[in-house]
């Protein structure tokens, strides 16, 4: 065992900041009008459905959305919703089996899915943050606070993404969370007593999202979809490498005993 | 990566027996991909014409990205490489094929640098060293399982290196020559940090060009594990850059210890860009 001593970013800081604040601007620049072109592009090849939006009134929902303008559901949640700051609608008849909502088929219903699946992760992040600042869960490293805060932005931004193809398609956005996993999530996030208990849900939620993404490349229909969702796919394995270094373990894929992987697996897929 | 070098060893060891059994299921599901795309419209002409526009698009598009490997080929590639696509039989084979040779590449750079004292040898950091035995490990089983995909649709394995990308990488090795430890640390990991999302851009490329459900299964089972290369290395640059070497480890405490840049260094982008991607047929087995 190799002890090194543990020092802080003492005049150093400054330098990642600006660093962070140069890939900030590489995203804005290039990463934001990627994704909205790739949506748009997806949204001009799908067939399902009517379009009663057109292209330009989506891309303007879609930058609305990501903005963080719209309110989320979050089904049957009163352990989360008393921890999150967004506006929390209780749930009524939704469940898992009334979800991918009726009249949604094909490349429409995995768009459905991948919103839900964001918007959980989006209101995790939401509900942890918000404890963190509470005291509730000890002493918060500041990279954690950086991490969730910016994570928390890149989902939302994954989450408009997929709800500005079902709007464009002349379907409803989904606002909910995904009715099958938010219970036990719910019932995870309880537990939840430090920072590694939140981080150990955290990879959770994102390994289920990857694992999601990964098993759709080879079902959706539309190129365009599958381009979309390929595109977010490394991003929420990113998400997982970064988490992991935090919690000290290897920084990749992994089984359950900590053994890297040298190819992603899919069994935790929804 | 661990503070415990034999640990991590032991990791890897139980990671390469994992692995082979991984791969059983794979191979089963290239033995399906083999009767599914061994049909009447592998050559059809409509199907070709249609992965060589995809193709001289990809390709116009990688050229055109401002890094030295994208730079690498050069216009002059576009016409020689686009017309040579047109004649192609398989579009699958040929990315399998290309993607064999980002990994072969992969493989002999990690492989360079760890000759080099302070990425292998007892001046190096013991994490760097582990992690890039780790990585060179996968992708030598990335390459296999490419080549195999490709060998299943009866196309030939790629042993050989991306060949428009060999002469940059072999000039930023040279470079290192004269470096101290630090600078050569930093252009090793900037080098692989090139390679790897150029593999991860590729592969999400791929997810859309390739025509079978199994190819398409397999880039995407892989286009993740390079992100996550891409996102440590990221990080372990970024400490490397503020001079803060002690914090590339995963010993207890090294995570409340982390800035809060590092935090968010790892994944700069919501969406996963594709303008990196090397050419489909870049690496295609003539």
């Amino acid at each position: 065992m190799i002890k090194r001593k543990k020092q802080t970013f003492e005049g150093t800081e400054g330098e990642l900041l600006f660093m962070t604040s140069e890939l900030d601007e590489l995203h804005r620049d290039v990463g934001m009008p990627a994704m909205r072109q790739g949506v748009s592009d997806m949204v001009d090849a799908m067939e399902t459905g009517a379009r009663s939006t057109s292209r330009r009134t989506f891309l303007l929902g879609a930058g609305a959305a990501a903005a963080g303008g719209a309110a989320m559901m979050v089904i049957g949640s009163p352990s989360l919703a008393g921890a999150a700051t967004r506006r929390v609608v209780p749930a009524r008849s939704l469940d898992a089996g009334a979800f991918p909502p009726a009249g949604l088929k094909g490349d429409l219903a995995v768009a459905a899915v991948a919103a839900s699946l964001e918007n959980l992760a989006v209101f995790a992040y939401t509900a942890g943050l918000s404890a963190a600042t509470a005291g509730k869960l000890g002493p918060v490293p500041p990279a954690v606070a950086t991490f969730a805060t910016t994570v928390k932005g890149q989902h939302t931004e994954h989450a408009a993404a997929w709800n500005g193809v079902l709007k464009s398609n002349g379907k409803s956005a989904v606002t909910v969370t995904n009715p099958a996993l938010t219970p036990t999530v719910q019932a995870d996030f309880a537990k939840v007593t430090d920072i590694a208990g939140l981080a150990e849900l955290a990879i959770t939620l994102e390994t289920i999202a990857a694992q999601t993404y990964q098993a759709e490349t080879a079902k959706l229909k539309s190129s365009a979809a599958i381009g979309l969702s390929s595109s977010i796919q490394p991003v929420e394995m990113q998400h997982i490498a970064i988490l992991y270094y935090v919690l000290g373990m290897y920084p990749g894929a992994q089984t359950s005993s900590g053994t890297p992987l040298a190819f992603n697996p899919t069994s935790m897929a929804v | 990566m661990t503070a415990d070098p034999r640990a991590l060893a032991e990791l890897l060891e139980e990671s390469q027996d994992l692995q082979a059994d991984a791969l059983r299921p794979t191979h089963d599901a290239l033995d399906e991909l083999v009767e599914s795309n061994h049909s009447p419209l592998e050559d059809d002409p409509v199907v070709n014409r249609t992965f060589h526009d995809e193709h001289v698009r990809s390709l116009r598009a990688s050229l055109g990205a401002t890094s030295i490997l994208g730079a690498a080929g050069g216009v002059a590639l576009v016409g020689v490489l686009a017309s040579a696509a047109a004649a192609s039989s398989s579009g699958d084979v040929q990315i399998l094929q290309t993607a064999a040779s980002l990994e072969n590449l992969a493989v002999s750079t990690y492989k360079t640098a760890l000759t080099l004292p302070y990425i292998g040898g007892s001046a190096a950091d013991p994490v760097i060293t582990k992690f890039s035995q780790v990585t060179m490990a996968q992708h030598m089983q990335h390459a296999d399982a490419f080549n195999a995909a490709a060998r299943q649709l009866g196309g030939k394995a790629q042993s050989k290196p991306d060949p428009a990308f060999v002469p940059v990488v072999n000039k930023a090795v040279a470079s290192l020559g004269n470096a101290t430890a630090a600078q050569g640390a930093l252009g090793v990991v900037g080098l692989a940090l090139e390679l790897e999302n150029i593999a991860a851009e590729t592969y999400v490329k791929d997810t859309v060009l390739a025509k079978s459900t199994t190819n398409k299964a397999l880039f995407a089972s892989i286009m993740g594990i390079e992100a996550q290369h891409v996102s440590v290395l990221l990080a372990v640059q970024a400490l490397l850059m503020a001079g803060a070497p002690q914090l590339i480890s995963l010993a207890p405490g090294t995570g409340a210890a982390l800035p809060a840049a590092a935090g968010s260094v790892g994944f700069p982008n919501s969406f996963y860009k594709t303008n990196m991607a090397a050419p489909a047929k870049q690496g295609a087995v003539t």
